[in-house]
């Protein structure tokens, strides 16, 4: 019997190829110098109008294609570009143009496009592109863009393109009522993704198949099929939309169509010409998209044990120029900022704003760091206020494990009920302590600064939803070789989703591993399918590719029970072969291979080879019958989808001691440390590296990371030189992880996702345990040494000022 | 983004303030300074060729004085495009005698720098631009002593008639740059550093190598 795989360490097939520089990328392919290269004029003011474009100086450029401006563009390419997830609150959506259409609102926006030889002609030529631009007062910053003095848009009144306010009970009577209550202000800055392959596409129009071809690094290539079919005027089955290989996503992918999306597919046809654009780094900095900023007002209210009696958070979320993607991002802070608590009673209102700056769309987390970070701080103020352990006040607030399902009570980012499926918390506080040694730590400390030093620890919990639906499909085709090839929909982005679902298929289907193939992400092999993101693939096409297998061996186990004349349930499939059950192994007539099985399940007229020979000759069924009966198909596959009710929820708990420099404000890691609770693992070496890179993205964004516009607008951090992220200096050495695990009732495999998990919990532990080091209040992440330093110098001033106001 | 500051020349206010409203002293003396235009009193369209690190370009752009107050203070408007980015200032600018023959002009610059130079070479701007600053009022100085009959940077200038009568004054080839002798700063290229009158112009616009 084959070892089961659910549960393995399965080494990464994925690895071999990009570790020896063999992965194939977006700009990997159409390679040849045939290829014509895209290059885009971007606006270089924050907020401005569009007097002219002059474009006379390109048009004899020797080696220019085309030079496109919004002026060029027709019919649905003149349309502003999709409002991807709208929603009855975003009132005042807008969407960017393709190309600007009269007005820009952030450095960074296309404004012409360029198809050249290469991309060095390409560049040339747009150096020679002049715009006359009419320049209007920017808006930058959520206090800007509050006090609305100038618009982002005209006609969206106080920058304010949606309202959202959710209800449980009556929060600010159970505050009022409360023992005790507390006020905090908290603020989280700008960060991004920044995947190390960024934006690119490449498309190519075959004039004698007349269809589109376009390869793009994406995380949805259905979406951005259908977004290519609509904007070109073309049918939904002329274009294939293929992503290869994804240096990361993040997220940031998810968002489609980017402008260069469209035009380079657009280029391709019009020219008749392959054509392929490649963001380079400033590009990603300035026209993508970034996340996190946020300015947060939460009031509490809550009893001698501090427990929660009612919470009441404002939020104000900037979401950039334009919103693509909808609420999703501030609807998921306002929901999952609950965490592993209840509330018993809860409000919640966000203003989405408009600034003149990048646009704001989901990056890891999405949302959930700063809801994290906005309970978590509440919790430590709380336990601060009472004198009581920080670990035991949350205690007192979680959700019980005989309390599941649990519904919160509010709607999610899916349009459904926040209800979640399954979670033992109170068991995960209890391995985080042990594992970061948090009754130890009085202890620590006290070595610690006998010796002159400075160190601090802190804890967060968040409890995450993932594999939200609506559905994932998967095919499993079991070939006359006897190998698998499986497809599903949706992208890979450095996951390893070909091992981990190779994984469930050989389980399922009894095969070796090395048998079978998993293909993602290419629209002609499963053109339906939703994307990568929200911690969902596993989930969600896992258990698709499930239960596409489980199809797949329904059919092999008729099939091979007619061969071998048994009943279905005295078979089994090891290896790549179908035996009856405690037949001898090497028994004539007991086993078939599956290639065989596959063989047989093709009745073919003519015989290409020794197995179709054999099949031609080779009677299964009824011989009064028809070859292939009514409710069959030829061949050995396997399809299905999977829709789940709602999203399951995993949750975690990470614990960090940090020590801060006395004189310097350098913040190190002593320690990290992570509870996780996934569901059932499929492969735990696959995620705890998802942890792994998690929690660095983490670090990144609490002490490092921040978006540095001036007051114009202006990204003047935007290269990494000066964007700080960290290196593998700066990420702790050694990450202390343990699971629970509790199975999710809602798929065939009890899982959950895992993706996001590592990065939410970052700059509220941060933030706890440097305070915790301190005695400084912290409430705006990230910070850095140099801001340690000056609220160190801050606060001292303010102690001492009032030290003096003290003394008689 | 703004940018303070002062610089001393070995020459009496009157003389500075005359070489700094002369379009042959300015053209003579902006670093990457090829091409400047009257195109009306105290206004001028220029073509400057620039860079910071490995971003560079020519800049079109125009430069207006207004403001006037003699020997005492203008105010300098510029605006300027070109593939590197943009540069939207405006300058303040005094001029003070600190001791007899000697002028001190400081200037109070709020700058826009926009574009790739924004993004990627800001942080070197500020720093730079006050390096340049010195340089370019060297120069100033430099080309008022300059003795009669020398051939000195001013004498140099060739000016002609646009099309439209407008006089046009074109910087003579300078083989090496005028700093050259600054190897830092001509290893850094810098250019669009801030400032005034030749301090903006030069930093903003910076050199050609």
């Amino acid at each position: 019997m084959t070892t089961k795989l659910m549960g393995q360490a399965v080494q990464r097939v994925e690895d071999q190829r990009f570790l020896r520089g063999q992965g194939r990328y977006v700009d990997d392919v159409a390679l040849g110098t045939a290829t014509l290269h895209a290059a885009v004029l971007r606006s270089p003011h924050a907020h401005a109008r569009i007097v002219d474009i002059d474009v006379s100086e390109v048009l004899d450029v020797e080696g220019v294609h085309a030079v496109w401006t919004y002026d060029d563009l027709e019919g649905p390419m003149a349309e502003p570009l999709p409002l991807l997830i709208p929603h009855p609150a975003l009132t005042h959506g807008r969407t960017q143009y393709a190309l600007a259409n009269g007005e820009v609102n952030y450095v960074g926006e296309a404004v012409a496009f360029v198809v050249a030889d290469d991309r060095y002609v390409a560049e040339d030529a747009v150096d020679r592109i002049r715009v006359d631009y009419e320049l209007l007062p920017p808006v930058v910053g959520i206090p800007a863009a509050r006090a609305a003095e100038r618009l982002v848009h005209d006609d969206v009144p106080g920058n304010v393109g949606a309202r959202l306010e959710q209800n449980v009970g009556d929060a600010r009577a159970a505050i009022a009522a409360a023992p005790h209550r507390l006020a905090l202000d908290l603020t989280v800055e700008r960060s991004a993704c920044q995947p190390m392959e960024g934006r690119g596409t490449v498309a190519r129009w075959d004039p004698d198949l007349n269809r589109l071809q376009a390869w793009t690094s994406t995380q949805t290539s259905t979406g951005v099929r259908a977004a290519i079919a609509v904007k070109l005027g073309l049918d939904l089955g002329q274009v294939d939309v293929i992503t290869p290989d994804v240096g990361g996503g993040f997220g940031v992918k998810i968002n489609h169509p980017w402008p260069e999306e469209l035009l380079v597919p657009l280029a391709a046809k019009t020219l008749g010409r392959t054509v392929k654009f490649t963001e380079d780094r400033r590009e990603h900095f300035i026209s993508t998209a970034h996340e996190r900023g946020q300015e947060q007002h939460i009031e509490v209210g809550f009893d001698d044990d501090g427990r929660l009696l009612g919470l009441d958070v404002e939020f104000w979320h900037d979401h950039g120029a334009y919103t693509p993607y909808g609420l999703i991002v501030p609807i998921i802070t306002s929901t999952q900022l609950l965490g592993p608590y209840k509330p018993r009673s809860y409000r919640v209102v966000f203003e989405s704003l408009y600034t003149n700056t990048v646009m704001v769309t989901p990056y890891r987390g999405a949302g959930r760091p700063q809801g994290c970070y906005a309970m978590e701080r509440t919790m430590d103020a709380i336990a601060s206020y009472l004198g009581k352990d920080r670990a035991e006040v949350r205690a007192a607030n979680f959700i019980q494990p005989d309390e599941f399902p649990y519904d919160h009570g509010l709607v999610f980012q899916d349009g459904r009920e926040l209800e979640y499926d399954s979670g033992d918390y109170p068991a995960s506080l209890e391995k985080l302590k042990t594992l970061v040694g948090w009754d130890e730590f009085p202890q620590f400390r006290a070595e610690m600064a006998a010796q002159g030093r400075r160190v601090g620890i802190g804890l967060a919990c968040y409890v995450e939803g993932t594999g939200v639906g609506p559905y994932e499909g998967a095919h499993v085709h079991i070939e006359t070789s006897g190998k698998v090839k499986v497809a599903t929909g949706l992208t890979t982005q450095g996951q390893g989703h070909a091992t981990v679902f190779a994984q469930l298929v050989a389980d399922e289907l009894g095969v070796r591993f090395e048998d079978v193939e998993v293909v993602t992400g290419d629209t002609r092999r499963m053109p339906y399918a939703v994307g990568t993101f929200a911690s969902r693939a596993a989930v969600m096409s896992g258990s698709a590719i499930h239960l596409a297998a489980k199809r797949a061996k329904e059919k092999v186990l008729k099939i091979a029970a007619d061969a071998l004349e048994v009943d279905e349930k005295d078979l089994q499939i090891a290896d790549g072969v179908v035996s009856v059950k405690g037949a001898p192994p090497d028994s004539v007539g007991a086993s078939i291979d599956l290639g065989t099985v596959s063989v047989l399940s093709n009745p073919l007229r003519y015989a290409f080879d020794e197995a179709s020979k054999a099949a031609t000759q080779f009677q299964v069924g009824d011989p009064g019958k028809p070859p292939v009966a009514e409710d069959d198909e030829p061949g050995l596959e396997g399809r299905d989808f999977y829709s789940p009710e709602r999203a399951t929820f995993a949750s975690g708990m990470h614990a960090v001691i940090v020590e801060t420099d006395p004189e310097t404000a350098e913040i190190s890691i002593l320690k990290y440390a992570v509870v996780h609770d996934c569901g059932n693992l499929i492969n735990p070496m696959i995620v705890e590296g998802q942890i792994h890179g998690g929690v660095a993205q983490g670090v990144g964004g609490a002490l490092y990371e921040r978006m540095a516009y001036d007051e114009s607008g202006q990204l003047l951090n935007a290269s990494f030189m000066d964007f700080l992220m960290p290196y593998v200096t700066e990420v702790p050495d050694g990450i202390d992880i343990d699971h629970v695990e509790t199975p999710s009732p809602l798929n065939p495999l009890g899982i959950k996702g895992a993706g996001e998990a590592g990065v939410i919990p970052s700059a509220a532990v941060f933030a706890a345990a440097i305070e915790d080091a301190e005695g400084i209040p912290i409430t705006a992440m990230p910070i850095s040494p140099s801001d340690l330093f000056a609220l160190r110098r801050s606060v001292g001033q303010a102690r001492d000022q009032s030290d003096a106001k003290e003394r008689p | 983004m703004k940018i303070s500051g002062a610089n001393v020349v070995d020459q009496p206010v009157e003389k500075v303030w005359e070489a700094i409203l002369d379009p042959r002293v300015l053209v003579a003396t902006i670093p990457g300074c090829e091409r400047l235009e009257e195109t009306g009193d105290h206004q001028y369209a220029m073509t400057v060729n620039a860079g910071v690190a490995a971003i560079r370009g020519t800049y079109n752009g125009s430069c207006s004085l207004s403001d006037l107050r003699e020997r005492e203070s203008l105010v300098m408007t510029l605006q300027g495009s070109g593939a590197p980015g943009t540069v939207d200032a405006t300058v303040q600018v005094r001029f003070t005698e600190p001791a007899p023959g000697r002028t001190e002009i400081a200037y109070d610059a709020d700058a826009v720098v926009g574009g790739m130079v924004g993004g990627v070479g800001q942080r070197m701007l500020s720093s730079v631009s006050k390096r340049m600053a010195g340089e370019f009022f060297a120069n100033v100085g430099h080309a008022i002593s300059a003795p009669p009959g020398s051939a000195s940077a001013t004498q140099a200038v060739v000016a002609s008639s646009s099309d439209a009568g407008a006089q046009v004054f074109t910087a003579p080839a300078r083989p090496g740059g005028i700093s050259s002798r600054d190897d830092f700063v001509k290893g850094i290229a810098v250019g669009a550093g801030l400032v005034v009158l030749g301090v903006v112009i030069g930093g903003i616009f910076g050199r050609r190598r």
